[in-house]
């Protein structure tokens, strides 16, 4: 726990209400951690996802005695306490073992404590300096491509879609220069091999070898003229690009995700807008004007009035006769009703 | 002429920028994601890798410009920006959600009448030295008074009166004051100090027997009460089955019943007029009665007590 800091003049007390909670949240301040062995290929990686995530992107440079899956270890504080000292709420941690190469983790933060974890094994890399094509600026955000229906229906594979977005492009921003469109990353899957059927499918584990490989792939973009509005896009290769396999993970505490998924109430202004909930039944036409729908409740078909015919009348005396008592009582009222309304009338 | 090239070649520009899957690609455009929910073609994938990849993203990468590309936009110096919808795709956020400061004691007697905020201003137009200077603060104008180096001294003066002096009291009164009302804006929003008193004396309670000598041998702290009417009790070790499922029973009822929420009421809120001042406004300050009089009777002229004390 950091002490809190009172502070003393008021360029610190910006730097202090900079880091308060926002409505609207700043993109995630990324930390790339080094883990007791990184080898040349991670070194590499985490330059280059460096290079993508920069200004947001802080590096620690030595190594780190840090095991975040071992729950033995005091990774977790200090992975707390890195976020508070650093204000960031994402760590890229690298860290190759005999037992597993290559390892990279990503590790999401809520309110300085750990949301969930991921950790993926880099298979095969090739860095931005070894493809010989222009870069995109620093800082522009990029666009994103997700490629396979596991994105959709596996959790493990929609956690890693999650925790790549909020690296890349977490921040929710309302409007953005066509222009600046510079580059797009791109991850999809290998072709999914089926599970084999078994008659235990709950007592199967989960095959680590069966999920299929990641590609993630950078290209910049060309947007060419095309005769219409919208342009055609050409990608042209820019790097870095990895091949990863899932290992192990931590998914995020139901409690916690559940506070950290809160959105904050919109405002007047934007649900004027049309934002936020659906406002049912009103709609504005072609001049203007607004046109509301309005529901007058279900139609009693029973009291319908038809046409009175002789032949219809009698049958059950008693129910007829209790009625029209019921009916006399209700004009009794009605004219009692009509008579105070005269006496209203006539007073002034 | 033959043009039927230049068509061909036009139709396939066109067709280029319209992508045809089974599942329609599923766009956020707010976050710039677009997602092919489609199935990997295993025969293009194994085939040549980096094309298939390159092939797929352009597909995904054109629908999603297509979509952005279709938006509102605005102009702007640097070229047009697109107005984006609110994302679809929910992530979970970084920092909770700020909570809303309590209201000072103005801000809450201006909501309930109505007053607007202004803002003003920090700098001020000063006509003598014509040109902008602050209200307060460095060469601020609210220290004008005793700056000046000369100032004029009414007629009945003392001998040793200082209108510097005097200037400068009435300033640090004024930001005295305010640091009052600052001080008293920060204790409001932590909730009446009797509420607290009691809160924290019952916490501490709890935390005495909680214990299993019953806080006996606690550090007494300064001032602290006895705790009065707590003994420890011990249940029989063997116990009938029917008694101890009673026990479990009741304490669930407890748990759902209204009589023991751990959530309180809200306290009753204090209102926002000062009643007591607002008569003394409205009445001048004559009190109360006179003004119920003069309201009721409507003879103020004649000045009540005395008029009625020579009939």
């Amino acid at each position: 726990m950091l002490r809190t800091i009172k502070p003393k003049n008021a360029r610190s007390k910006r730097a202090l209400d900079a880091r308060l909670p926002k409505e609207v949240e700043d993109p995630r301040t990324t930390v790339f951690v080094r883990g007791t062995h990184t080898g040349e290929v991670l070194n590499g990686v985490m330059r280059d996802l460096m290079a993508l995530k920069r200004p947001h992107a802080i590096a620690f440079s030595k190594k780190n005695d840090i095991h975040p899956f071992d729950a033995a270890s005091t990774s977790t504080a200090s992975l707390e306490f890195w976020a508070g000292k650093n204000d960031a709420s994402m760590f890229v941690i690298g860290q190759t073992t005999k037992k597993r190469p290559h390892g990279l983790t990503f590790v999401r933060m809520f309110d300085n404590r750990v949301l969930d974890m991921l950790e993926v094994g880099v298979e095969s890399w090739v860095s931005m300096n070894d493809i010989k094509t222009p870069k995109s600026t620093p800082g522009h955000k990029p666009l994103m491509h997700f490629a396979s229906d596991l994105f959709d229906t596996n959790p493990r594979f929609a956690q890693l879609k999650s925790m790549l977005v909020a690296l890349f492009n977490g921040e929710v921003i309302d409007s953005i220069c066509l222009a600046g469109l510079e580059y797009l990353i791109s991850v999809s899957l290998a072709p999914s091999i089926p599970a084999p059927a078994t008659m235990y499918p709950n007592l199967v584990t989960e095959d680590l070898s069966a999920l299929p490989t990641i590609h993630l792939r950078t290209y910049t973009t060309r947007l060419l003229a095309s005769g219409t509005r919208i342009p055609r896009v050409e990608l042209t290769p820019m790097g870095p690009s990895l091949d990863m396999r899932l290992r192990r993970h931590t998914p995020a505490d139901p409690e916690l995700l559940k506070q950290a998924m809160r959105t904050p109430k919109l405002k007047k202004t934007d649900i004027e807008k049309g934002l936020g909930k659906k406002r049912k039944n009103i709609e504005v036409d072609e001049m203007g004007d607004v046109r509301g729908r309005v529901h007058i409740g279900k139609q009693d078909l029973g009291k319908l009035q038809t046409r009175k015919m002789k032949g219809l009348k009698g049958g059950d005396g008693e129910v007829e006769e209790q009625e029209q008592e019921g009916q006399d009582g209700d004009e009794e009222e009605q004219d009692g009703r009509k008579k105070k309304r005269r006496r209203e009338s006539e007073e002034p | 002429m033959d043009v039927s090239g230049i068509i061909a070649s036009n139709a396939a520009k066109y067709q280029s920028i319209t992508v045809e899957k089974e599942t329609p690609l599923d766009v956020d455009a707010g976050l710039l994601i677009v997602t092919d929910l489609n199935p990997i073609d295993e025969e293009s994938h194994n085939a040549n890798l980096e094309d298939h990849l390159q092939a797929l993203a352009r597909d995904g990468v054109q629908s999603l410009v297509a979509s952005l590309f279709a938006l509102p936009t605005q102009r702007s110096e640097d070229g047009p920006l697109a107005q984006l919808p609110p994302p679809t795709t929910a992530l979970p956020r970084a920092k909770p959600l700020p909570k809303p400061k309590p209201p000072t004691k103005w801000e809450q007697f201006a909501a309930a009448k109505g007053i607007q905020h202004k803002v003003r201003d920090k700098r001020e137009w000063d006509e003598e030295k014509q040109e902008w200077v602050n209200r307060w603060g460095r060469d601020g104008k609210n220290r004008r008074l005793e700056e000046q180096w000369i100032t004029e001294v009414p007629l009945n003066a003392d001998v040793d009166h200082d209108p510097r002096k005097v200037a400068r009291d009435e300033r640090k009164a004024r930001v005295a004051k305010n640091e009052k009302q600052r001080l008293g804006n920060v204790a409001r929003a932590q909730g009446p100090r009797e509420v607290r008193k009691q809160e924290i004396e019952r916490t501490l309670a709890t935390s005495r027997i909680s214990t299993a000598s019953m806080g006996k041998f606690d550090k007494r702290l300064e001032g602290e009460k006895k705790v009065r009417g707590v003994k420890r009790k011990f249940e029989p070790t063997e116990k009938p089955l029917e008694d101890e499922k009673n026990a479990s029973l009741a304490l669930i009822s407890r748990m759902g019943s209204d009589a023991k929420k751990t959530r309180r009421e809200p306290a009753p809120e204090e209102s926002v007029l000062n009643v007591r001042k607002a008569v003394r406004f409205a009445s001048k300050g004559r009190g109360g009665v006179a003004l119920g009089r003069s309201a009721a009777g409507g003879r103020g002229g004649r000045g009540g007590r005395g008029g009625r004390g020579k009939r």
